[in-house]
């Protein structure tokens, strides 16, 4: 049997409880975190001296336990450490940002448990410095007990926004408001459906009650259009459900549209346990169910793994019951926060509206490469067009980009995400001093030719 | 054979060969049908460095055809097809060490005696004429009067500017000829289609639709970008080539040669972004980058442009070069085969070469008088009584 150590990517719920339940297995585990601090998203640690941001007792709890879960000796943390994906050679690599090195393993399996990325659509002036992304203040936030100064606007759609607010309350600095895309209170039979789920209710429930006792203005069915610098501060254009126009200005923007698997450019799941190293997905990254239900399924997959690298039949748990009642409440969310106005697609905002951020690259760019005889796929539109090229390497555009190209050409075969940003290492940027610092091989013998 | 405009053309491949090919005919009023398994560029060319040069070439057949094909993108450039998508620049060759020096002497004087316009700078120049070069350097000779051309771009170019449409995901599996060898059309995974005349364009896949065993070998090569670096791509004033590069194409018989055929060249994009390379690995099927390899160039790059440490990498590829064991692309008329064309076996050429060889390919199907010889690349040399259904 390979006695390998599994490689854990990614220290949120899932990760953490597919390690310990490896570890149960008595296997030993890699469990990798990029960020200097364990706990992904929603549990993200505070650094060093930060008091941590209260999330109510259930969380607490999850965090107590899955701590707790991973202190053990099979189990080797290493924080600041990036997995950049398997080479041609079939090795795994890590860049480990504390030694400078990249690193080359051959676990016997890889658990992908790497979370959710946050969606923003393009906009006009979503590129803007001050604009950010509700889920990189609210990870700030956490990380270093800090709100950053000034009017702060948050915008788009979600459960997040009103998390991010209530926390924002809580902490004395509420938000100028909260533009939110869909009508939450027009669908109340689809609400219903979340009374089934009671623990993720009664927090918003929460954060609802700060919102309206700091009487946060929440502006429903409305849409941030655009962001223009000024100034006095970023003007905001809203546009409401009957298509009326209003500017406002605030000194910051944070944009927020949901939440997406953070698949990007990662090796696919095996099919069988006969490809080595054996991959699989756990958590948000799989699929995007939320925290309690990534916990779950990060169980469920460090079982599984740990059954088929000892041969064992995977047994039956009522995991997957209790992921569907999770993508159950999900669903019931996406109803409930569904847009009151279809959004104007993406190939129709204004020519100069920004699609990627790293190599400026407009809407009016892509109409431009999509006109004509023949049409572009997926892998051309990167790399003629310079779409998904820049450091990002299409974490935040290739989607819009697929979306407005499917719309541009009807007439070809839709591209996908993953035709812009390909499945190879290094998954991400990767400083070149570390990969020379990997390259310890010896010279190869030269031979005559 | 028919008038041209007559003669139901197909093209396989939409590499840069064939898309060349395409273009120059339709330039001349002729319809193809380019039908290619995956997509423009999807194979060596989308994977290539691009270099348009004969810098590291030797006198002889490849070199007058290097020059032609360099002749020709400026040609493109100045009529507007290219649009900026050729780069004029010199390539430097740079020694590190009295035998690499010693190298880079015998191959200047190969160079000017070919015509090439070649200016030997002493190791006291370099620091004011390529201040990102690393002190270890002794001495460069520079390269001028070629360019670069990133494959992709050409071949997107070029379909834009003929309005071409490239029939995708139709892979074709042979070509159906008459009992007197005569060619009736190909037959695909989407059907059978007509056809009167073929051209094979199809790099890698050529062997097989032409019956070749054993005369095409890939050849891997690695690659990578880094991001952006204006300033230090400003410090460089053109593609930095080791010389060692030449004892790696085995231009120097007898030179020791890794396995992995490590050489290096050092681009500075017009992005501000650097594309480095690479290898030349045998029998490697795989066109996916390794770490040991990726490594190994850095390093020589770091070596030679100390600020490149200070960077990130934000792309490893690797492409597959078709080679023709006797180092000689097959272009021309398939021998036994009326109306079969090849234009396949570029190795690490094919940027450098695809239009010109495009343009007389076409020059042939329209029954135009030939601009380069093409003797020294005849087909018929492995393939003489060959092709046959
Ligand atoms: C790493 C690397 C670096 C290079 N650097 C340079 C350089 O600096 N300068 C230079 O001049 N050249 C360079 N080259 C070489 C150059 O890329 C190739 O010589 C050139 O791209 C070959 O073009 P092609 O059209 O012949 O073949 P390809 O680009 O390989 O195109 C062949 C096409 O045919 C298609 N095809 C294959 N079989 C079938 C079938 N049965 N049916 C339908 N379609 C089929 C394929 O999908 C492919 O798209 C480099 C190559 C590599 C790999």
């Amino acid at each position: 049997m390979n006695r390998a150590p599994v490689l854990v990517v990614g220290g949120g719920p899932a990760g953490l409880a597919a390690a310990a339940r490896l570890a149960d297995a008595g296997r030993a585990v890699d469990l990798v975190e990029l960020r200097p601090a364990l706990g992904g998203a929603y549990h993200r640690r505070p650094i060093p001296g930060v008091a941590p941001w209260p999330i109510g007792r259930a969380g607490e709890a999850r965090w107590t336990r899955l701590a707790a879960g991973i202190e053990r000796p099979e189990i080797r943390v290493r924080l600041r450490t990036g997995f950049l994906g398997v080479d041609g050679a079939g090795f795994t690599l890590l860049d480990d940002r504390t030694t400078g090195r990249v690193e080359t393993m051959r676990p016997a399996a890889i658990v992908i448990a790497t979370g959710a990325v946050e969606m923003v659509r393009p906009r006009s002036g979503w590129e803007l410095p001050g604009v950010t992304t509700a889920g990189g203040l609210q990870v700030m936030m956490k990380e270093t007990g800090r709100i950053p100064e000034g009017r702060i606007l948050l915008a788009g759609s979600g459960p997040l926004l009103v998390a991010l607010a209530g926390q924002m309350v809580a902490a004395g600095r509420p938000p100028a408001a909260i533009v939110e895309t869909g009508d939450p209170f027009a669908h109340p039979i689809a609400g219903l459906g979340l009374l089934a789920h009671p623990g993720p209710l009664l927090e918003a429930a929460g954060h609802m009650a700060r919102i309206f006792a700091a009487r946060v203005p929440w502006r429903r069915a409305t849409t941030l259009e655009a962001i223009e610098p000024t100034d006095a501060g970023l003007a905001v254009t809203l546009v409401d459900r009957r298509g009326a126009r209003e500017r406002i200005v605030v000194d910051r923007v944070a944009l927020h549209d949901g939440i997406r698997s953070n698949d990007h450019g990662f090796p696919e799941a095996s099919p069988t346990a006969s490809a080595l190293p054996f991959v699989a997905w756990a958590g948000d990254c799989r699929e995007v169910l939320g925290v309690a239900a990534a916990e779950i399924d990060g169980a469920r997959i460090g079982e599984e793994i740990a059954a088929r690298l000892a041969g064992a039949p995977i047994a039956t748990t009522s995991a997957i019951r209790r992921l569907a009642a999770a993508r159950q409440a999900q669903d019931v969310l996406a109803r409930v926060f569904a847009p009151a106005r279809p959004p104007t697609p993406i190939e129709r905002l204004p020519r100069e509206t920004i699609l990627c951020r790293c190599e400026g690259r407009t809407v009016g760019d892509l109409v431009d490469l999509l006109e004509g005889a023949d049409a572009p796929g997926g892998r051309e539109i990167k790399l003629s067009g310079r779409f998904s090229m820049g450091a990002c390497q299409g974490r935040f555009c290739a989607h819009w980009v697929a979306e407005a190209a499917a719309g541009l050409r009807p007439d070809a075969p839709p591209p996908t995400p993953h035709d812009l940003t390909g499945r190879r290492w290094p998954s991400r940027p990767v400083s070149i001093a570390a990969l020379v610092a990997s390259n310890s091989s010896p010279d190869e013998p030269t031979r005559p030719t | 054979m028919a008038s041209p405009s007559k003669l139901r053309i197909a093209i396989v491949g939409a590499g840069i060969v064939g898309v060349s090919t395409a273009f120059f005919l339709a330039r001349a009023g002729v319809g193809v049908r380019l039908l290619e398994a995956h997509a423009p560029a999807a194979a060596a060319t989308g994977a290539a460095d691009g270099a348009v040069s004969v810098a590291s070439k030797r006198p002889g057949a490849m070199m007058n055809a290097a020059l032609a094909g360099i002749a020709l993108y400026r040609e493109l450039a100045a009529q507007g097809v290219l649009d900026g998508g050729f780069v004029s620049r010199s390539t430097f060759l740079v020694a590190v060490g009295a035998a690499e020096a010693a190298v880079l002497d015998g191959h200047a004087e190969a160079l000017a005696s070919a015509g090439v316009e070649v200016v030997r700078h002493p190791t006291s120049a370099l620091a004011r004429l390529a201040p990102a070069l690393s002190p270890e350097a002794e001495g460069a000779i520079e390269v001028r009067g070629e360019g670069h051309a990133i494959g992709y771009d050409v071949v997107r170019r070029l379909i834009r500017a003929a309005e071409l449409t490239v029939e995708r995901g139709v892979t074709v599996r042979n070509l159906v000829q008459s009992s007197d060898g005569g060619l009736v059309g190909l037959d695909t995974d989407r059907g059978r289609i007509e056809a009167d005349a073929v051209v094979i364009a199809a790099g890698g896949g050529s062997a097989e639709l032409l019956g070749l065993d054993g005369v095409l070998r890939p050849r891997r090569g690695q690659l990578l970008v880094t991001e952006r670096a204006p300033a230090l791509n400003a410090a460089l004033p053109g593609a930095i080539m080791s010389a060692r590069y030449l004892l790696s194409k085995a231009s120097a018989k007898g030179a020791p040669v890794s396995p992995r055929g490590y050489g290096l060249v050092i681009d500075p994009l017009r992005t501000g972004q650097f594309l480095v390379g690479g290898t030349r690995e045998n029998d490697a099927t795989r066109p996916i980058a390794d770490v040991e390899a990726i490594g190994h160039v850095l390093a020589d790059a770091v070596a030679m442009v100390p600020g490149l440490a200070k960077l990130r990498l934000l792309r490893a590829f690797a492409g597959l070069r078709t080679a023709v064991v006797d180092g000689l692309p097959l272009i021309g008329r398939a021998p036994g085969g009326d109306g079969v064309f090849v234009a396949t076996g570029f190795e690490g050429d094919g940027i450098c070469l695809g239009p010109v060889m495009g343009r007389t390919i076409a020059d042939a199907l329209l029954g135009r008088p030939a601009t380069l010889d093409l003797s020294p690349f005849d087909p018929g040399r492995f393939l003489a009584g060959r092709v046959a259904a």
